[in-house]
C-alpha cells in the first residue's frame, strides 16, 4: 500500500479522503474472505469462543437496545402526531408508526445502539490484543486468529442483532403504545388496530433481513478497525472511534441498497 | 471547533444523502399504496426532515463522530497522566479541554443540522423526482415546514450539541487503566450520548407536541 502524498490543499485532503477509503474498503474485503474461507472450513472455529461471544453481545447489549427501541416507537409516535393533529386521521397512527419502525428506524437505530455498544467494544478488545501482542501470540501457538476470535464474533454479532432486532421492534410498538395514549391522547386500541390492519409482516421481515447484513457490516467493520491498531491507548482509542463512524456509513448505505432492492 | 466541523463533513453528508434518499424512496413507495397522489410527499418530507429528522440524524452522527473523538482524547490523557499534570500546573482541565470543545460542538451542531438537511433534502429530490416523477416544484415546497419547527430543531440542536461533549470528556476523564481503559471509555460515551440523544428528543418532541408548537 502507497502512502498518498502529504499536501494541505483542499484537493488534496479530498484525494487522500477517497484512498483511504477504498483502501479500507479494500482491507475489509479481504478480511470478510478470510472470514468465509475459515467459516467454510468448519474446524477452523472455535466452538466455546463463539458461544461466549453469543452470551456477551446478547445479554450485555439487551438492556441499552430495548431502552432505545422504546424511545424510538415513542418518538415516532410523536413525530406522526404532528400530521395527525393537522388532518385529524387518527387511524393512520398505527401504520405510519409501524412502518417507520419495522422498515427503517427500527434496525437503523437498533443496529447503531448495537455498533456503538458491541462493536466499539470490540475493537477496544481486539486493539488491545493487538497493542499488548496478544495476536502474535496466538500466531505463535499456531492457532488461526480469524478462526479463534473473528469468525466467533462475526456469527455472534450476525445472530444477536437479528434477535435484538426482533426484541426491540415489539418494544418499540410498546412504547409507542404508552406515548400515544400519555402524550397524544389517542385510545391505544386505535393504534394497535392500526398496526394489525395495515398488514405489516413485509416491513417486518424486511427490518429482520436488513438486521442481519447490519450485524455482519458491523462485526468486518469493527473487527478491521480492531486489528488495525498501532501505537498504545491513543490508538486504540481512535480505532474504536473509526469504527464506530464506518459502522454508520456501512449501515445508512447498507439499510439504502436493501429497501430499494426489496421494494 | 476545525476538527469538529470540517472533519465530520464528509460523514454527515454521506449518511444524511442516504438517508434522504431512503425517506423519499420509503414515502412514496407506501403513499403509492395508500394515496392515488404523490404530491404531498415533498413538502412533508422536508418537513419531517427539518423538526425530526434532521436534527436526531445528525446529533446521532456527532456522537459517534465527535463524542468517540473526545472519550478518545480526553481519556488517553487521563491513562497518561496528562490530566494531572495539568491540575498540578494549575491549568483547570475542564476548563481547557471541555469548555472550547463544548462551545464548538453547539455551534458547528446547528451548522451541521443546516447543511445535513440540504444535503438529505437535495438527495431526496434526485430520488423523488428521477425515480418517482413528482414534479420539481411540487416537491420541493415549504408548505410542509412551519416556523415553529425551526424553532424546535434550534432548540434541539443546542441541546444535543451541548450533552455529548459532556457526556463524552466525563467518560473520558473517568477513564482508568491503559489502552483497555480508553476503549472501554470510548465506548461507554458513544452508548451514553447515542441514547441520552434519543431520550432528550421524546422529551423535547413531546412537551414541543403538548404545547402546541
Amino acid at each position: 500500500m502507497s502512502k498518498p502524498v502529504e499536501t494541505d490543499s483542499f484537493l488534496g485532503n479530498f484525494g487522500r479522503t477517497f484512498i483511504t477509503a477504498f483502501q479500507t474498503v479494500g482491507a475489509m474485503t479481504l478480511l470478510q474472505l478470510r472470514i468465509f474461507r475459515s467459516l467454510l472450513a468448519i474446524k477452523n472455529f472455535d466452538y466455546d469462543e463463539s458461544v461466549t461471544q453469543l452470551f456477551k453481545i446478547g445479554v450485555r447489549s439487551l438492556p441499552v437496545v430495548i431502552a432505545t427501541a422504546a424511545f424510538v416507537g415513542a418518538l415516532m409516535v410523536v413525530a406522526s402526531g404532528n400530521f395527525v393533529r393537522a388532518t385529524g386521521a387518527t387511524t393512520l397512527i398505527g401504520w405510519a408508526a409501524g412502518t417507520a419502525v419495522f422498515s427503517e428506524v427500527g434496525p437503523i437505530l437498533i443496529g447503531l445502539m448495537f455498533s456503538g455498544r458491541v462493536g466499539a467494544n470490540n475493537t477496544a478488545e481486539l486493539g488491545t490484543m493487538v497493542v499488548t501482542n496478544q495476536i502474535d501470540a496466538l500466531r505463535v501457538l499456531g492457532i488461526n486468529p480469524i478462526g479463534y476470535l473473528i469468525v466467533p464474533r462475526f456469527m455472534a454479532m450476525i445472530v444477536m442483532l437479528f434477535f435484538l432486532t426482533a426484541i426491540g421492534d415489539l418494544f418499540a410498538l410498546t412504547g409507542g403504545a404508552i406515548t400515544c395514549r400519555a402524550v397524544l391522547g389517542i385510545d391505544m386500541r386505535i393504534y394497535w388496530q392500526g398496526i394489525l390492519d395495515s398488514n405489516l409482516l413485509s416491513e417486518f421481515i424486511m427490518g429482520l433481513v436488513k438486521a442481519i447484513f447490519f450485524g455482519g457490516a458491523i462485526a468486518i467493520v469493527s473487527c478491521h478497525w480492531g486489528l488495525q491498531v498501532t501505537g498504545g491507548a491513543r490508538g486504540v482509542g481512535r480505532a474504536v472511534n473509526d469504527s464506530v463512524v464506518t459502522s454508520a456509513i456501512a449501515i445508512f448505505m447498507v439499510n439504502f441498497f436493501i429497501t430499494v432492492l426489496w421494494t | 471547533m476545525y476538527s469538529i466541523g470540517n472533519q465530520s463533513l464528509v460523514f454527515i453528508a454521506l449518511t444524511l444523502a442516504f438517508l434522504g434518499l431512503i425517506l423519499v424512496y420509503q414515502a412514496s413507495y407506501q403513499a403509492l399504496k395508500v394515496l392515488p397522489d404523490l404530491t404531498p410527499v415533498g413538502p412533508v418530507f422536508i418537513g419531517t426532515m427539518v423538526r425530526v429528522f434532521g436534527p436526531t440524524v445528525v446529533a446521532l452522527m456527532l456522537a459517534t463522530r465527535v463524542g468517540a473523538g473526545i472519550a478518545a482524547e480526553t481519556g488517553s490523557m487521563t491513562v497518561t497522566d496528562q490530566i494531572e499534570a495539568m491540575k498540578v500546573t494549575n491549568a483547570d482541565p475542564v476548563e481547557y479541554l471541555v469548555v472550547p470543545r463544548f462551545i464548538a460542538s453547539i455551534i458547528m451542531m446547528i451548522v451541521l443540522w443546516v447543511f445535513g438537511v440540504l444535503v438529505a433534502v437535495a438527495a431526496g429530490t434526485l430520488i423523488g423526482t428521477l425515480r418517482f416523477g413528482i414534479q420539481l416544484r411540487t416537491f420541493l415546497s415549504l408548505s410542509g415546514t412551519t416556523m415553529s419547527d425551526v424553532w424546535v430543531a434550534l432548540f434541539k440542536c443546542v441541546i444535543f450539541g451541548a450533552a455529548i461533549p459532556i457526556l463524552a470528556a466525563d467518560s473520558g476523564f473517568k477513564a482508568t487503566g491503559g489502552s483497555e481503559g480508553v476503549g472501554w471509555a470510548t465506548t461507554k460515551a458513544v452508548v451514553h450520548s447515542l441514547f441520552t440523544v434519543i431520550l432528550l428528543d421524546f422529551l423535547i418532541s413531546s412537551i414541543a407536541y403538548r404545547f402546541g408548537w
